[in-house]
């Protein structure tokens, strides 16, 4: 016991202590730091550059200041006067969260005037807050509970003789994610902030005043934001709980597992809070380069559909066509044989879009191992050119927290704000902290924030990059500094994908070179999903429709939901192996099933749109009989007699190595070059365009069901019901 | 010597009107050389009328523009707007004002506060009429009968600041007031006073009107800069200054509209003359607005650090009953702290004088409570008031208002233990100094007034409940 | 760590904290600056002692000293973990998470190790979770990665290391930037 603190004071002063890697390099490249202040956060000197907080210096020396208003990725509001500090030759204290620090100040932070301070506040918080928690889903992981423990009396004086009881608020309807207890706010106003600066949805705010002030919507109102599961987060009491989640458990009694999420491109880093073997809820996990600390609503709340539609045990078709649970034995045996049996040329593999590396490296090298090389993504990407081989040719190069530092971000047939929501805040983020500009060329949609529309045609894309548009955003990319131009993965699928892809390396290659920071990049591809980047790089090859057309015999299904392949589209006697976690549309047109593990199932590779491998951990182990992916396909290999030379994970994971060593270097990513080949090889793609860009997630409710596990998820479904209603509302 | 002079030329009220053209800048010369070295003064008040600068206090004459020039305003206007920023801020400083809003800030100091170098964003004076302090009514008079005094005011103080613009912020139930100001201001377009070349000066400025909806948190200067802007009138922190970052994010002024109406005299008549009222620090002359239990309750312009009882005796005739029916008297609006009977008697009424007797000037605003009065309930209701008014953005403010609002009233019947009254006091003390704004204090002032000077009638009427209906339930619980 | 140790010790060492037995334990260590009130007079030196050069002076304390040398430490055939759970078990050093829900980061700052997450279920009879897994439960804390790897080596357990990207530069925050003039940072309500 008392050896903690001792090693925790050596470790922080230790030069051992691994500092953490990849700051980003495009922050604030203020020509010349103004010189750093002096100050004194009980007694210990720290210099901090002029304007920080006093909060903010204090934490750089390891002084936490308690608050319930401030947080640090919203604007300061001063309002909770939880922080308020005692500073030396000033008679009152000062709010420390917004007290810009002075030369030589001397802050006490844990004197006689600051602890009766903070007492006296936690007082009034508590005169008017309802002793419910008991009842309280924040209950344990509630900073005013803890505040209160830490900082607050040791007994009410709060005398209510006539029992008139304490201020008592109508709850709110703000949608079927957000739970509302109006009751047990303290207005520190977080999620009026986080709504109109983060969320961009400013539907949030305060009315009435004094004791009768109310935080909500005014009219009643669904909170319309992908985002909008992160002020359950934000909110310091249990006034925003989460709905899914209420009365389900308490945070002592279940288990934290860190792991990344899947449902979106972007690879966003959560904890999996799981009780006996069961996902209860998903909560974000800090990730400066990725998701910051928020989290989409799909990622947050789509966990219930890992219990439902879930395969959960091999079947396999019946004489009359109806799927029967087998062993795994009698399944893999079945699969094997149709395999064996198989041509070659006539056998073909295609991934979907939450397929983790490691099962998409033992398929690709079992279907090699069989003498095929068809093995193929359900996403499109042209294959002429530099197609697939450079990686830059795919990738958001950018990454995602350098974003923030753009000054123009083109976006071209990509609606971000569904597609990667936490890209899209980043570049709001950019718009309103930045000032950045941002231009579309696509349909209309609501981005959150203002953009000029270029138009919707791909023709407009081709004058740009050829330099014969007359459009102001074309003056705007050349003077730009740091430029951005992100396409959307979905407008690679048409004919004219390859031409557009080619018009776009050409502009945003012809931007980059332009500039004088050298180690900016411009081309940015938005991948649609969690497993496209690994397939890619492993060599998948996209347009399973030119594969289809050779009438395969044998058709492998890892986790392809995505109804590319239909059975219209087979031959009669064609067999079909799917592979994956949920009875979706693959399912449905299998002989065989394999049941296999969702992603919190499993500890599998992912690589997210930027090119970034994670690995998710299992936080619960597969329902019924399913199987890690990888194991499965190591099993049928064996039975095919083709076997896979690893036995383990790691194993797997050298031979993921060998293919590219980006695929295991866990949460770091790598600098893409070659852009100048890729455009090399992209001059002769651009042919003339004429299409129009859509895209195809453009309202709210299209966001939230879009893979299969989503698709299987009841929250989701409420969802997308609410906003419909909502949208039907005159309001 | 100021006073023993005004004391010869001085005479019935009629003769205000005679007095206003007399008011003029050949007096200043004079003036100065007769306080080149003021004696100490050891009597202040009563005011000759050559030295009041609201003329027009009780509405007896044309508020409009035509009366406006016959009191001498609009006099050489362009003179003082051409003599330039530093002489105007240098005059105001001479003449030692102090912000008549209730802070008592020095007025000079404050306006050098914007002259630092233009960073491309425009300047801004807001004039703080939203006068809704209980007891003060003192702008309103201003305003409905004078009000070309604030529009000069308005102009002088632009261009002591290098402002552009004015934004007057009129209690929204100052219906009347805000449409006589209107009325003045467009007599002063009309007349080219203000606008485009204002006065002829070369100097442009624009004067607005802004009517509030009738929150007294409104008052405070940065709630005030909000509900201008259009949003919420919730306090803003400080820093930032509003000189700093203001209305519309540029540097801003709030004066009230008493300290901008006085601005033209003392520019016409010198810093001087007007530093010669009062006591060193606390000078000038002042509005007063007596109220309550008096014979003649009125608006005032009297010289500073007065004392309190002569202010009432000659002004409001009096305390009624006589000064021996005397209970307490509230000096400044409602948020100073009351003082009982035996302070009121030595009470001086300027900043320092009431600082000494632990209360504050603030508005001047003297409400005067006889032996009738229930003490308790009128302190009870002032709290309700407060609690009704406060904004509810920050906690000690929001919390704790409406909670010693809650014992007070159980003080009024004494349904409450006296250990409460130890509590009430650090519970008002837990909001004094804690909050965004000075509401906070305002609403701590009194209770602490009231616990400070009649801590024994509020035991003894726990006493007489304890009495009649056995002990109070929050002896009990507390 | 140690000659920390001993530096706090060394500072703490007033009458009260003496009798610490955390510190005790280096007490072959600090032997050399012991505590003053236990001697009863001044220490005899040997004239060698006095004369010796400083250079001298420490190669005779090198050769008294012990060396260290640095060796493998394999715990595994002592400790009694069952060779399954050595072998196949992966360790995750990591610092754990703030909690999303929290502002509050006094209990992260450590690092921890976990191992893999093997199958746990609801045990019927109370409803309780239930696992058999000998290891899910040990959760080792650290003061330093380097500290959680060491301990994992010696013990024979696979480990990776997980470091939390969480590092930012600092960036002021304003108050005033709420109200600025022509920036979109203004917020509209509250």
């Amino acid at each position: 016991m008392l050896r903690q603190p001792l090693t925790r004071a050596i470790a922080l002063s230790s030069p051992s202590r691994v500092a953490p890697l990849g700051a980003r390099r495009y922050a604030d490249a203020v020509p010349a730091q103004p010189e750093k202040v002096e100050v004194f956060i009980d007694d210990k000197p720290v210099y901090v550059p002029p304007g920080t907080t006093v909060l903010q210096a204090a934490a750089q020396v390891g002084v936490e200041i308690p608050r319930f208003c401030y947080h640090e990725r919203l604007a300061v509001a001063g309002n909770c006067r939880m922080c308020l500090v005692e500073v030396e030759k000033s008679p009152k204290p000062v709010a420390a969260c917004a007290m810009p620090v002075m030369k030589g100040m001397r802050v006490k932070t844990d004197s006689d005037l600051t602890k009766k301070a903070r007492e006296g506040v936690m007082e009034f918080l508590l005169v008017n807050h309802p002793l419910d928690c008991p009842i309280c889903d924040q209950g344990g992981e509630c900073d005013l509970q803890d505040q209160s423990m830490a900082f607050g009396s040791d007994k009410s004086r709060f005398t209510d003789i006539h029992f008139s009881g304490k201020r008592a608020v109508e709850d709110k309807d703000v949608g079927p994610l957000i739970k509302t207890i109006m009751t047990r706010c303290i207005h520190c106003t977080r999620c009026i902030r986080f709504a109109s600066e983060v969320a961009g949805v400013d539907d949030f705010g305060t009315t009435g005043r004094g004791s009768d002030m109310q935080v909500g919507t005014y009219v009643e109102k669904m909170f319309l934001s992908e985002l909008s599961g992160n002020i359950i987060d934000l909110c310091p009491v249990g006034a925003l709980t989460s709905k899914p989640y209420s009365f389900a458990a308490r945070p002592w009694e279940t288990r934290r597992i860190d792991s990344v999420d899947v449902l979106d491109p972007l690879g966003s880093n959560i904890v999996v809070t799981t009780r006996t073997n069961e996902v209860l809820r998903i909560l974000p996990r800090t990730n400066e380069e990725i998701n910051e600390e928020w989290l989409s609503d799909k990622s947050r709340f789509a966990c219930d559909g890992l219990k439902r539609q879930r395969l959960v045990t091999p079947m396999l078709a019946d004489s009359r066509g109806n799927l029967t649970p087998v062993e795994w034995e009698d399944a893999i045996v079945a699969a094997a044989r149709a395999i064996q049996d198989c041509p070659p040329d006539k056998l073909l593999a295609v991934a979907g879009d939450l397929a983790d590396a490691e099962s998409l490296v033992a398929l690709k090298d079992l279907v090699n191992r069989l003498g095929s090389e068809n093995v193929y993504t359900e996403r499109d990407f042209p294959l002429e050119g530099s197609g697939t081989d450079l990686r830059s040719s795919y990738l958001l190069n950018t990454k995602i927290a350098n974003v923030e530092d753009a000054d123009f971000v083109l976006l071209i047939g990509t609606n971000v704000r569904f597609e990667a929501p936490l890209l899209n805040a980043r570049i709001r983020k950019a718009f309103i902290h930045k000032e950045t500009d941002v231009a579309v060329i696509g349909p209309k949609i609501d981005l959150t924030y203002d953009y000029l529309h270029v138009g919707d045609s791909a023709s407009v894309v081709k004058d740009l990059a050829t330099g014969s548009s007359s459009h102001e955003v074309l003056k705007r990319l050349d003077a730009a500094k740091r430029p951005i131009v992100i396409l959307g993965a979905d407008q690679l699928k048409t004919q004219e994908g390859s031409a557009l892809l080619a018009y776009t390396q050409e502009l945003a290659l012809r931007l980059q070179d332009k500039l004088q920071d050298k180690n900016w990049k411009v081309l940015n591809v938005l991948q649609r999903s969690a497993g496209a980047v690994a397939a890619l790089d492993l060599g998948y090859r996209p347009g399973v429709a030119t594969a289809l057309a050779a009438q395969p015999r044998v058709v492998f299904l890892l986790g392809a939901d995505g109804g590319v392949v239909t059975r219209e589209q087979l031959p009669k006697d064609a067999f079909v192996i799917y592979q994956g976690h949920h009875g979706d549309v693959g399912a449905s047109i299998a002989d065989v099933v394999f049941a296999g593990a969702a992603y919190t199932e499993k500890r599998a590779t992912y690589v997210n749109a930027e090119g970034r491998a994670q690995q998710t951990l299992p936080a619960v182990s597969p329902p019924g009989r399913a199987r890690d992916d990888w194991k499965i396909i190591r099993a049928l290999s064996e039975v095919v007699g083709e076997r896979l030379p690893y036995n383990n994970l790691d194993e797997v994971r050298d031979r993921l190595g060998q293919i590219s060593p980006a695929l295991v270097s866990y949460g770091e990513v790598q600098d893409n070059n070659y852009f100048a080949q890729a455009r090399a090889l992209s001059k002769s793609l651009q042919k003339p365009v004429s299409g129009t860009l859509d895209v195809q997630l453009k309202q709210l409710e299209d966001f939230f069901m879009t893979d299969p596990i989503s698709r299987a998820s009841p929250t989701m479904a409420k969802c997308v019901q609410a906003v419909i209603k909502q949208k039907s509302s005159v309001y | 010597m100021a006073g023993a002079l005004a004391r010869v030329i001085q005479g019935t009220k009629s003769h205000l009107g005679l007095v206003g053209p007399l008011v003029n800048i050949s007096n200043v010369p004079v003036r100065c050389q007769q306080t080149q070295a003021p004696p100490t003064k050891s009597q202040y008040g009563p005011l000759a009328d050559s030295d009041r600068i609201f003329t027009n206090l009780y509405g007896r004459h044309d508020w409009r523009l035509k009366g406006a020039l016959s009191r001498g305003d609009w006099y050489l206007t362009k003179d003082i707007l051409l003599k330039g920023t530093d002489w105007i801020v240098n005059e105001l400083k001479t003449s030692g004002l102090r912000g008549r809003g209730g802070a008592g800030f020095p007025t000079g100091m404050k306006w050098s506060f914007m002259n630092k170098p233009s960073d491309g964003r425009p300047k801004y004076l807001v004039v703080n009429a939203d006068e809704g302090e209980p007891g003060t009514c003192k702008d309103r008079e201003i305003m409905r009968h004078d009000p070309h005094k604030l529009v000069e005011g308005c102009l002088i103080a632009g261009r002591a600041m290098g402002a552009c613009a004015a934004y007057i912020y009129i209690r929204g139930e100052f219906y009347n007031e805000a449409s006589n100001l209107q009325v003045a201001i467009a007599e002063a377009y009309q007349a080219g006073l203000i606008g485009k070349n204002a006065c002829g000066s070369g100097y442009d400025f624009d004067v607005f009107v802004h009517r509030g909806a009738g929150a007294y948190i409104c008052g405070e200067e940065t709630a005030l800069i909000e509900s201008i802007e259009g949003k919420q009138g919730k306090p803003r922190l400080k820093p930032p200054f509003p000189a700093d970052v203001g209305l519309f994010g540029c540097p801003t002024t709030v004066n009230n509209v008493e300290t901008i109406a006085v601005a033209p005299t003392i520019c016409r008549r010198g810093g001087k003359w007007f530093a010669s009222f009062g006591r060193p620090r606390n000078s000038g002359t002042k509005l007063f607005n007596i109220s309550g239990h008096v014979n003649t309750p009125c608006t005032v312009e009297e010289e500073m650090s007065i004392p309190l009882k002569e202010l009432i005796e000659r002004h409001a005739g009096g305390v009624t009953g006589g000064w021996d029916n005397l209970l307490a008297i509230i000096p400044g609006g409602s948020s100073t702290p009351l003082i009982p009977k035996d302070v009121c008697t030595t009470a001086i009424m300027d900043f320092d004088g009431l600082v000494a007797a632990q209360t504050s000037l603030g508005t001047a605003a003297i409400i005067v409570m006889d032996k009738s009065t229930d003490i308790v309930k009128a302190i009870a209701r002032l709290i309700m008031f407060y609690k009704h008014e406060s904004c509810g953005q920050c906690t000690p403010c929001r919390e704790g208002v409406s909670w010693m609002n809650k014992i007070i009233y159980r003080f009024v019947e004494g349904n409450a233990s006296p250990k409460e009254i130890d509590m009430l006091w650090e519970i008002s003390k837990q909001i004094e100094g804690h909050t965004i704004c000075a509401l906070g204090d305002g609403a701590a002032w009194p209770v602490q007034g009231l616990i400070r000077h009649f801590r024994p009638e509020l035991e003894r009427r726990m006493q007489e409940y304890a009495a009649a209906n056995g002990p109070s339930k929050a002896e009990r619980l507390y | 760590m140690l000659k920390v140790i001993a530096r706090t010790a060394n500072l703490a060492k007033t009458p009260l904290s003496r009798s610490l037995p955390a510190f005790s334990t280096c007490g072959a260590r600090l032997s050399s600056s012991a505590d003053p009130t236990s001697r009863r007079e001044a220490p005899k030196l040997e004239n060698e002692t006095v004369l010796t050069l400083p250079e001298e002076a420490h190669q005779k304390n090198a050769l008294e000293s012990n060396i260290t040398v640095p060796t493998k430490v394999d715990l595994t055939p002592v400790s009694g973990v069952p060779e399954e759970h050595i072998k196949t078990r992966r360790v995750r050093i990591y610092q754990p998470a703030k909690n999303a829900m929290q502002s509050g980061t006094n209990n992260i700052h450590h690092w921890e190790m976990e191992f893999d997450t093997r199958q746990r279920w609801e045990n019927p009879l109370m409803g309780w979770t239930s696992t058999g897994d000998p290891l899910s439960n040990m959760k080792v804390q650290f003061s330093s990665p380097d500290e959680a790897i060491e301990h994992c080596e010696k013990n024979g357990w696979t480990w990776y290391l997980d470091v939390p990207k969480t590092e930012k530069p600092l960036k002021p925050k304003s108050y005033g930037i709420n109200f600025s003039w022509n920036r979109r940072t203004r917020v509209s309500t509250k």
